[in-house]
């Protein structure tokens, strides 16, 4: 009869989940059988929306009068008529729709990508993080050998791993519809091996250059990928609003190392406890030179300003101890 | 250790172990020995004080001491110890001395002697019979094996009087003591112990837990000169004793240092390397290997650990004066160069030293790094790391830790340190420097 018009229905996130095909030149959506489209949404009129060409050729939107109304895109202001681009989303009830013609131009066909992840990288990915683990296992280990201590932490991650990738998928299938468990996978592997590989570079990197802060504040760098890891899972649910994503995993990274590094202090300060760089590597791995004896003690006699600035600051809790009722 | 003036665990523990002592042997048929102490405590009898710590709040006993009468006008000798809570704290505490006829009064403190644990107070009274020193013991001629008698109120059980034997002073003590073999038990600290003439010969201080009857004696020529130095001194206020007591430390804590610095080290020889001991004759000193442990040590580590057995009571929560010298040499069976470090990591270790105490000091600050001594050619590189915390109640007393790993190979290493306690800043840095500085190659 008429043209043909495909009507949408999308997610929250303006994924695809259902798609349309409605012979023009009218189509009646609701809630009803006796419409084209029917929507299960308990908040949309049983008819609720027409839709049709106006006298100057554009698709038009149209209230059948219902309750809720007919809005534009998110959020938007409610509408009687609406003119559609094929583009911006309508909402009825609590369903997004796009209506688009037959003649809707589409992109241009993209090449297909050479795969660069996939099962291999994630069997190599999977594959480094056990020898880095193994390794590092390996290196610290100075008793008699038990494969328990070998195995049981390598269990324990593979565990972590598939919890963790698993978790994500369950959001990923509830918010997009599609579980996605290889890619989250990927990512999870991918910031597990950044995690293992930057630790042990922290590690080493605190002894070659005699900075202890490294080696102190390495839980910085575990939050770190933790977020970077959890940008990337969200990135694969959903490509929009990418910005506000990567704002809100840093202000968990920044939240979190706040937090440890509050504990870290308060417990240091009770405890009278300094940190002191303690994981030693071989001697061929220090980097800078050594302290000579001035510039060493040196450093050790700048100690005694902040020692007696702390024994300062002490004082006057305890003046009130003594003095006063001294005769009895 | 000490004999508190009533740790109550460590009263209990005393109790109990009491019960179990065999009875010094006294044969039958020798009513001499008997008849001497007999004589003594009835001699002794009104000289005897018990010398009773009160929360100022409760008016109960906090504490308990013992002490003597050494003079008519009132003047009586005690541990530091048995009046440190009112010497430290007068708002929160007061002294009471109790008789053994009952009589009870307020006592005031007139001066003490921390380093020597002593304290010399005064009650209200007049031609009242006191102690006299022993000539002998003053000059510390008694002999090895002369009968004493200790003299105090153990556990608050009553005035006791308990036969011991004169052993001569401590060896490898800094702080002279007199080492009695005899039955100390807390509350007994501050009473006199005595010759079988009646006179002091020393004042009960501590006794060695772990220990039979090994007990000690502050020798009575530092209660006669703490004595002499009450009867001329001004009033001692209460306000100025944690003054007072920083000076005390730190003159103690400059003529022992002093001597160790005097003294200077002797090289120990391990593998490849010498490290530095001190010279000086109060360290006790002890080994230990891992070499004999099942399953077979992947590297060896010897140990040798030298210790002082200075401690000075300050507080209840702070006994110090201490200094540690170990030396732990590791040489790698069979790990490789990552595995050693990792072996040797775990010796590596700053030296607690006093437990984290906030009411006593501050927080610690380290410095680290790796360290060349100033001859590289002798000695290997170091790494190392350098602690102090100040005490919160004396200005530039210090505790002060260094720990440090020889850096030049890959499967044997020297680990040192050195724990020093209550040093002034320029005493520990000098002694820091000295011992980093004769770490060295030993040929």
């Amino acid at each position: 009869m008429g043209e043909v018009i495909w009507v949408e229905v999308l997610s929250r996130h303006r994924d695809v989940l259902e798609r349309r095909r409605c012979e023009g030149p009218q189509v009646r959506i609701g809630r009803s059988y006796a419409n084209d489209v029917v929507i299960d949404d308990p908040f949309v009129a049983a008819a609720h929306l027409r839709v049709f060409r106006d006298e100057s050729g554009s698709l038009v939107a149209q209230d059948l009068g219902s309750a809720n109304g007919l809005f534009a895109g998110h959020g938007g202001t409610r509408a009687e008529r609406l003119v559609l681009d094929g583009e911006q989303p309508i909402r009825i009830g609590r369903t997004y729709l796009r209506i688009r013609a037959a003649g809707h131009a589409v992109p241009a066909e993209r090449a297909l990508p050479v795969r660069v992840y996939g099962g291999r990288m994630v069997v190599a990915l999977a594959a480094s993080i056990v020898a880095i683990e193994t390794a590092s296992q390996w290196l610290g280990d100075t008793r008699e050998f038990q494969a328990t201590r070998f195995v049981l932490p390598l269990l324990a991650l593979v565990l972590l791993a598939l919890a963790w990738t698993g978790m994500w998928s369950i959001l990923s299938r509830v918010f997009t519809g599609q579980a996605r468990f290889d890619r989250h996978l990927l990512v999870a592997l991918a910031g597990l091996a950044a995690l293992s590989v930057l630790t042990d570079l922290a590690g080493f990197g605190a002894f070659a250059f005699s900075l202890p802060a490294l080696a102190i504040y390495e839980y910085a760098v575990i939050w770190i990928c933790v977020a970077a890891a959890c940008y990337f899972h969200l990135r694969e649910m959903g490509r929009s609003r990418l910005p506000v994503k990567a704002l809100a995993v840093g202000a968990l990274a920044v939240v979190s190392i706040a937090a440890q590094t509050l504990v870290r202090s308060e417990g240091g300060a009770s405890s009278g406890r300094q940190e002191y760089l303690r994981d030693l590597k071989p001697p061929f791995l220090r980097l800078v030179p050594a302290q000579r004896e001035a510039a060493f003690f040196g450093r050790v006699e700048d100690l005694k300003a902040k020692l007696d600035e702390a024994r300062a600051a002490a004082v006057p809790a305890d003046a009130g101890s003594s003095g006063q009722e001294a005769e009895e | 250790m000490r004999a508190a003036a009533c740790g109550l665990a460590l009263a209990l523990a005393c109790d109990a172990a009491l019960g179990q002592a065999p009875r010094p042997a006294a044969p039958a048929g020798t009513p001499v020995l008997s008849t001497t102490a007999e004589r003594v405590y009835a001699a002794a009898r009104p000289r005897l004080l018990q010398i009773r710590t009160l929360l100022q709040t409760a008016g109960r006993q906090s504490s308990i001491g013992s002490g003597f009468l050494v003079s008519a006008d009132g003047l009586a000798v005690t541990n530091y110890h048995v009046v440190s809570q009112y010497v430290l704290e007068p708002g929160t505490y007061r002294l009471e001395y109790a008789a053994p006829d009952g009589a009870r009064g307020a006592l005031k403190v007139l001066a003490i002697d921390v380093a020597n644990d002593l304290a010399a107070v005064r009650l209200e009274g007049t031609r009242l019979a006191h102690f006299d020193f022993d000539g002998a013991a003053l000059k510390g001629a008694l002999p090895k094996g002369e009968r004493l008698y200790a003299m105090g109120n153990p556990l608050d059980l009553g005035f006791t009087i308990v036969e011991g034997t004169y052993n001569g002073l401590v060896e490898r003590s800094y702080n002279e003591r007199v080492h009695l073999s005899g039955a100390l038990n807390p509350g007994m600290s501050g009473g006199p112990t005595v010759t079988a003439e009646g006179r002091v010969a020393g004042v009960n201080v501590a006794k060695r837990l772990g220990g039979e009857l090994v007990s000690f004696l502050v020798p009575a020529r530092f209660a006669a000169a703490l004595v002499a130095r009450a009867a001329a001194a001004a009033d001692f206020s209460p306000e100025g004793a944690r003054a007072e007591i920083e000076r005390q430390l730190s003159a103690w804590q400059d003529r022992f240092y002093r001597e160790i610095l005097d003294r200077g080290f002797r090289d120990s020889v391990f593998g490849p390397y010498r490290a530095p001991e001190s010279a000086a004759p109060w360290f006790t000193c002890w080994a230990r290997t891992n070499a004999d442990e099942i399953p077979r040590p992947r590297a060896t580590l010897n140990t040798t650990q030298c210790t002082t057995d200075t401690g000075i009571f300050v507080a209840g929560d702070l006994q110090t004066g201490g200094v540690g010298i170990a030396h732990s040499y590791a040489r790698s069976a069979g790990l490789n160069a990552f595995q050693f470090a990792a072996f040797v990591s775990a010796q590596y270790r700053v030296p607690q030293g006093a437990r984290g105490n906030r009411k006593r000091f501050t927080r610690e600050f380290c410095h680290e790094n790796f360290y060349a001594g100033a001859g590289a050619a002798v000695a290997p590189p170091l790494r190392a790391v350098w602690c102090a915390r100040a005490y919160r109640d004396f200005a530039n007393l210090y505790d002060v830790s260094l720990v440090a790993l020889t850096q030049d190979r890959d499967d044997e290493a020297l680990i040192s340190r050195l724990s020093l306690q209550t040093i002034s800043y320029s005493n520990a840095l000098e002694l820091t420097r000295r011992f980093l500085g004769a770490l060295r190659w030993a040929k």
